[in-house]
């Protein structure tokens, strides 16, 4: 139509080009009217945007990306699940995203109330909240730390103030542990991830969880929080979002560091996490099928009256005794508008169904690869549901098989769930530990000769760089690697218990076998020293220096210069 | 004719009085003078406005606090008690530190652009001191998280950089101490030394330098040329002339730059808040972890959706707002009293 107006513009044959002008523009005019003439009063895509939980953003932001070739745009701002539900009230976003749901008594935040508006549940997808940390055992990255449930308890309320704690060591048989300070690393901000740990926290081990929320002031029970309580001068770190605390415990200065993130941050960050030992005696990494089998035993409200419809309830997959599941699983959830009220439109309301119709079924298929795991069939159906109460929601004509989701099966059963594999004899719990790697952390870490497991070949062998192995036979003063510290008198690399670094590294000459050297602390050399002293004196004549002669002569020109006055 | 009436009018009174003179103003001059009243009255109604909206909505945090909102270390609306001593210090020293770092180099910048940087540089330099100023400030928190503190200043598992070095060699001063961090021990978390006040008031004196500097330099350009080419008679060499007088007629228009500097510093977010691990006691050691700022307050805690919650951060913005227009007035009665702030008004 543009092009046939410049035409007309331009001149040539005036009556014949405004002819053909006219029938062109009706031609197009017929065209626009007639085709999308049934749907005239179907909704258009409009923007979406959306606030809340960090823990599934890492999902989220994938989604929005992949749908965005079909012309639907959503706008997500990972700004914590707090934020999220309190946006989601105020009719500030169009939907919000919480691992929680409303309604929580929490005795740190204060009460959250469901909102006057009306909405509903929809669980997005499955996950497991892990243990991110950054430790180095003589300067080699440990990747595959196992802790049971009540030392990670302890840790996050501050009772395991070491990593060389006998509970640690416990847990740890492959490992010498180093002597060094444990840094939790917690969320500052308003934080559904927080709220899952300390609800694990207060229903695992209530103990610990109210001894320490006693600190604060609160009386027992504590119960769920979002806010963290810290205090910095515990070694308590705090940083905002997921992205803060996993970033600040990937840096080279964190070691000794530990958090809890979504499972998806430790792969970004290519960081090891935390096996946590489960109901069932194994410790286990939150892979998708360990989440899967964990959250077959999830409780979800199936009242479909309830306010609460679809929302979890997690002590049984806390219990679970299946050698496979990891304890801390969770659904996540997005809270979606049930009516065009606030700032919700039909466009809007169908755009959203578009996007959540997207996720719940194609968009399943990505969460394995990005360390989440995808919704059983039930779940996706009960989603599908909800979809349809969103204002504007396109009438569903999906076929949930053709979903290619992994969990879907003929039967009706969870196939990932199904088919997870038992894990390996070396991650039971006892005197064995298993040397392979963990989270976005793949290479192995030696463990020591005793707690080999059968199965494995020798981690570390000759390829490994920071070991001692074939220095020295018989553990005599052999030069030390990087990091290892030699007692000064004796000439001898000192292990916590004398015979670690020593022992191992008689059959490290033979066997190549990796050895961890293990730094220690001495007693300090601190207070003033002689070259605290000679420090000192030597800026003190660097002064002198520099200042003395302009400002002997100064004083020497006014004595002149006075006398000359007392003169004239 | 107007004039001629008055003149007439005035000499017929007996006392030598000044006539009185009469403006008369074209419509054009009516409208401007109309037109900028009324932006300055708005910019003044704004501003009154934000103040009456915090107060307003602070009041029954106020209220249920007193007082003991200035005293109080900790910051629990949930349970009723809650207080700014904490942070209020920390954004007192962050602040304190980010003006320790910028004005130096400020000043230097300043001095470099105004006297010493060829004529054919010297435009690009001020568009590149102006263009840091227009770097967002998630940029440099970012910049700042991911390589000043990891890289610069809190490097490697031994944390090498400037802060462990002060803290080793002056850690016997109580604001350079760090509490369980021992320099000398090998196995020394350096998580002590990081997300601390220093480090994000480095980050913030990266923001504040450029504001410094743009004020600072106009002023030294500023200098009368006369009182400089006086100084070159009386054998002044470069840097005589400028301490002599480019710095002594600059003075007030540094130290205004400064506290404007001072006033954006104090008020920093999204910087500090990427940095910081906010803590609600008074943390005197700059250079240990954990440090408070008011605004990295606000933006943690805004999604707390209770109202006594709500109403708890809108009294500790209210108190950022009377501290920051107080440094701002100050600064602003500092400028217009100096010679070169005065010469500037005019």
């Amino acid at each position: 139509m543009c092009r046939q107006w410049t035409r007309e513009h331009r001149g040539g044959v005036p009556g014949r080009s405004v002819v053909r002008g006219l029938a062109a523009s009706l031609a197009l005019l017929v065209a626009v009217l007639s085709a999308p003439a049934p749907a005239l009063a179907a909704p258009q895509l409009v923007k979406i945007s959306g606030a809340g939980s960090t823990w599934s953003s890492n999902a989220i932001d994938n989604w929005r990306r992949n749908i965005q070739q079909r012309k639907i745009y959503v706008s997500y701002a990972a700004t914590g699940s707090s934020d999220g539900r309190t946006q989601f009230t105020n009719g500030t976003v169009d939907f919000g995203v919480s691992e929680i749901p409303y309604g929580f008594q929490d005795r740190f935040a204060g009460p959250d109330p469901r909102p006057p508006r009306s909405f509903a549940y929809m669980p997005i997808v499955a996950g497991g909240t892990a243990f991110m940390y950054n430790l180095k055992i003589g300067g080699r990255q440990v990747t595959n730390l196992r802790l049971s449930g009540e030392v990670l308890t302890k840790i996050f309320t501050g009772v395991v103030k070491r990593w060389d704690d006998p509970a640690i060591k416990a847990d740890n048989p492959g490992l010498v542990m180093p002597g060094r300070r444990i840094v939790p690393v917690v969320r500052q901000d308003g934080s559904g991830t927080s709220a899952q740990l300390t609800l694990w926290m207060s229903k695992q081990h209530p103990g610990l969880w109210d001894a320490y929320c006693a600190k604060f002031g609160k009386a027992a029970p504590c119960g769920v929080t979002s806010n963290y309580p810290y205090r910095s001068q515990d070694g308590f770190v705090g940083q905002s979002g997921s992205t803060g605390v996993a970033g600040y415990v990937g840096q080279s200065n964190a070691e000794g560091a530990i958090t809890y993130v979504e499972y998806s941050y430790a792969i970004n960050q290519r960081f090891p996490v935390v096996k946590v030992l489960n109901a069932g005696g194994y410790y286990v990494e939150p892979t998708a099928k360990n989440v899967a089998v964990a959250l077959t035993r999830a409780q979800i409200n199936q009242d479909r009256n309830s306010p609460d419809y679809l929302t979890q309830v997690l002590d049984e997959v806390y219990r679970f005794t299946d050698s496979r599941t990891y304890p801390l699983s969770s659904y996540s959830y997005m809270i979606i508008p049930t009516a065009a009220e606030l700032n919700i439109t039909e466009d809007k309301g169908y755009t959203l169904a578009r996007f959540a119709n997207y996720f719940l079924c194609e968009g399943q298929q990505q969460a394995d690869v990005l360390g989440y795991s995808p919704l059983p069939k039930n779940l996706v159906e009960a989603g599908m549901a909800q979809v349809q109460k969103i204002p504007g929601a396109p009438k569903a004509d999906i076929v949930i098989a053709n979903c290619n989701n992994p969990t879907f099966s003929r039967d009706g059963t969870n196939t990932l769930a199904k088919t997870a594999p038992k894990p390996s004899e070396c991650d039971r719990k006892g005197s064995r530990q298993s040397s392979a790697g963990t989270g976005g952390a793949t290479q192995a870490t030696p463990v020591a000769a005793a707690a080999r497991c059968a199965g494995e070949p020798a981690a570390g062998g000759p390829t490994g760089s920071n070991t001692a192995g074939g220095t020295g036979n018989g553990g005599t003063a052999a030069a030390p690697s990087a990091g290892a510290v030699v007692d000064p008198d004796t000439g001898q690399v000192i292990g916590p218990d004398g015979s670690a670094a020593g022992g191992d590294d008689g059959a490290g000459g033979g066997g190549g076998e990796a050895v961890a050297a293990v730094p220690v602390s001495l007693a300090g050399t601190g207070g003033w020293q002689l070259r605290h002293t000679i420090m000192v004196i030597a800026a003190v004549l660097l002064l002198a220096l520099v200042l003395g002669p302009p400002l002997l002569a100064q004083s020497l020109r006014r004595r002149r210069g006075g006398n000359g006055w007392e003169a004239s | 004719m107007a004039r001629h009436r008055t003149a007439a009018a005035a000499s017929s009174v007996d006392t030598d009085a000044p006539r009185r003179a009469r403006q008369r103003r074209t419509p054009s001059d009516l409208v401007f003078r109309g037109m900028s009243r009324t932006a300055g009255l708005i910019v003044l109604a704004i501003m009154l406005v934000v103040g009456v909206f915090l107060a307003v909505r602070a009041t029954p945090a106020l209220d249920l606090m007193g007082w003991r909102f200035l005293t109080a270390q900790t910051w629990d609306p949930g349970g009723g008690v809650f207080g700014v001593a904490g942070v209020l210090t920390g954004t007192v020293l962050i602040a304190a530190v980010a003006i320790c770092v910028s004005v130096p180099l400020a000043t230097g910048a300043a001095l470099y652009i105004a006297e010493y940087a060829p004529r054919r540089v010297a435009p690009a330099l001020v568009n590149l001191v102006d263009l840091m100023a227009a770097v967002p400030s998630v940029v440099y928190g970012i910049w700042g998280f991911f390589l000043l503190q990891p890289h610069l200043l809190v490097a490697g598992d031994a944390g090498e950089g400037l802060p462990r070095w002060l803290t080793t060699y002056f850690g016997w001063i109580p604001l350079f101490k760090v509490d369980g961090y021992d320099p000398r021990d090998p196995m020394a978390n350096a998580t002590a030394l990081t997300s601390s006040t220093f480090i994000a008031g480095v980050i913030v004196a990266m923001m504040v330098t450029p504001i410094i500097a743009s004020v600072m330099r106009e002023v030294f350009a500023q200098a009368p040329v006369g009182e400089r080419e006086g100084a070159y008679a009386l054998g002044a060499t470069k840097w005589g002339m400028i301490r002599t007088v480019v710095l002594p007629f600059g003075r007030g228009g540094m130290i205004g730059g400064t506290m404007l500097g001072l006033g954006r510093a104090l008020g920093e977010t999204i910087g500090v808040y990427l940095i910081l691990s906010v803590v609600f006691v008074v943390q005197p050691h700059i250079l240990q972890n954990g440090g408070g700022s008011i605004s990295a307050l606000i933006a943690l805690r805004y999604g707390d959706s209770t109202p006594i919650g709500i109403a708890a951060l809108m009294a500790a913005g209210l108190v950022l707002f009377a501290m920051t227009l107080l440094v701002n007035v100050i600064a602003g009665i500092v400028i217009s009293r100096s010679r070169s702030g005065a010469a500037s008004e005019a």
